[in-house]
């Protein structure tokens, strides 16, 4: 019911931390200027790689005759707010169920994975955060394709870890994406980035930062027979 | 003449407990409640509990701010608010309301450091069963970065419950 004054608040906060980060920026602009132009030199090398690998893909899907359809986002909103008086983090995001949003949906930002729905309102929903400790993603290594799982630490950070024991895989700055295994989230949305390593796994900060992202996109789940199983545990208990 | 008329002018007359004065103490505390509401999205839970923060200040304030059991509705309407499972913070501030009644017949005085004191034990039980309750819900986090930190943040605001209980208190009765 109060998703909508929420979210006209979090835009004057979404501004003010704006204006502290972009005065900070000041301060090293001709810095930032050449590193930029570096980083976009290489990308701009890695743009040209990716789009090869792209059309040999696409050679290669043709064919193995893979049908790939179109995903189309449910609704788009945006967080207005979190559990910051619970250990379990969840967010509320300001689209519900007369959008189209239902229980077991995932929820991306353009920058990576937020979560998936386990509240569904008319005009709000709770969202289930990647780094609270019940959200379990399977998740590969960007580099190599290594299938791990991700569970969320409660404290804003990641744990994942290998599925296959033996030596560690990761490395610090490896990009953990979604595997697409299970069905419910799509293959290849970023969920975070490792920082550090521990003895068997890795911890990771989230990419999509829930408190900074602009819009959070509910998108259908990637197999529809996922969302059943989804809410049929959801109403287990979240 | 009446007696209060002799002090300075206006001071005295005329005063008396405001329209409502019954219903502002659990008011603040659904206030405090509706705190929850506010757009911040945090990566840590070690905010403090605000409703019971308000209710704890007031309690340990005057036993009489409202009657016992108000306490469990005050307490689904907080966990609604919050999101809390429905029925903890009932059965938590019930349960509260009757230690602190059970506390009141045995202690023989009572200062601001034993309020603290109190307030310290009563916020970290109830932290402590959130952290259990979230941990049989399937979140299982460690203590010292989820239920440790929330506590401290919750013991060192609560003097700020207890001076905004007491203010209000005052205004409310017209002193």
């Amino acid at each position: 019911m109060t998703a909508p004054i929420s979210g006209a608040l979090r835009e004057v906060t979404t501004t003010a931390t704006g204006l502290v980060g972009g005065a900070g920026n000041y301060w090293d602009a001709a810095n930032q200027n050449a590193q930029l132009k570096r980083d976009r030199a290489a990308l701009m090398r890695r743009m040209v790689e990716a789009r090869g690998i792209l059309e040999e893909n696409q050679q290669l899907k043709a064919a193995l005759q893979l049908r790939e359809h179109n995903r189309e986002a449910v609704a788009a909103g945006r967080v207005v707010g979190s559990s910051f008086e619970s250990s379990r983090r969840f967010a509320i995001i300001s689209v519900g169920s007369s959008e189209g949003v239902q229980v077991g949906m995932p929820v991306r930002a353009a920058e990576g994975l937020i979560g998936r729905v386990i509240d569904a309102g008319s005009i709000a929903s709770r969202v289930l955060l990647v780094t609270d400790r019940a959200n379990i993603v399977p998740a590969r290594i960007l580099r190599g394709g290594q299938p791990v799982i991700s569970t969320g630490r409660g404290d804003g950070t990641i744990d994942v870890r290998p599925l296959e024991v033996g030596k560690n895989p990761f490395k610090p700055g490896d990009v953990i994406v979604t595997s697409g295994t299970g069905g419910l989230y799509p293959p290849l949305v970023p969920i975070g980035k490792v920082i550090r390593l521990d003895d068997d796994g890795a911890i990771a900060l989230p990419i999509a930062d829930p408190s900074r992202v602009s819009f959070a996109i509910v998108e259908p789940p990637f197999e529809p027979t996922a969302l059943a199983a989804a809410a049929e545990s959801a109403s287990e208990g979240p | 003449m009446v007696r209060s008329a002799l002090g300075p002018q206006g001071a005295r007359l005329n005063k008396g407990p405001r329209v409502g004065a019954d219903y502002i103490p659990a008011a603040t505390v659904v206030a405090g409640s509706l705190l929850s509401l506010l757009p911040i999205v945090s990566a840590t839970g070690w905010w403090p509990d605000f409703g019971l923060l308000m209710l704890l200040g007031w309690r340990l304030l005057r036993a009489d701010a409202w009657p016992a059991w108000w306490a469990a509705p005050l307490g689904f309407v907080n966990d609604v608010i919050v999101g809390n499972p429905i029925g903890l913070s009932v059965a938590m501030w019930a349960a509260i309301m009757i230690a602190l009644d059970i506390l009141d017949r045995r202690t023989m005085w009572r200062d601001y450091w034993i309020e603290w004191a109190i307030a310290t034990v009563v916020i970290a039980l109830s932290e402590i069963a959130h952290w259990r309750v979230a941990g049989l819900l399937g979140a299982e986090v460690r203590f010292n970065i989820s239920a440790g930190p929330a506590i401290l943040v919750g013991v060192l605001t609560f003097p700020i419950a207890a001076f905004i209980a007491t203010r209000l208190d005052r205004w409310r009765l017209g002193r």
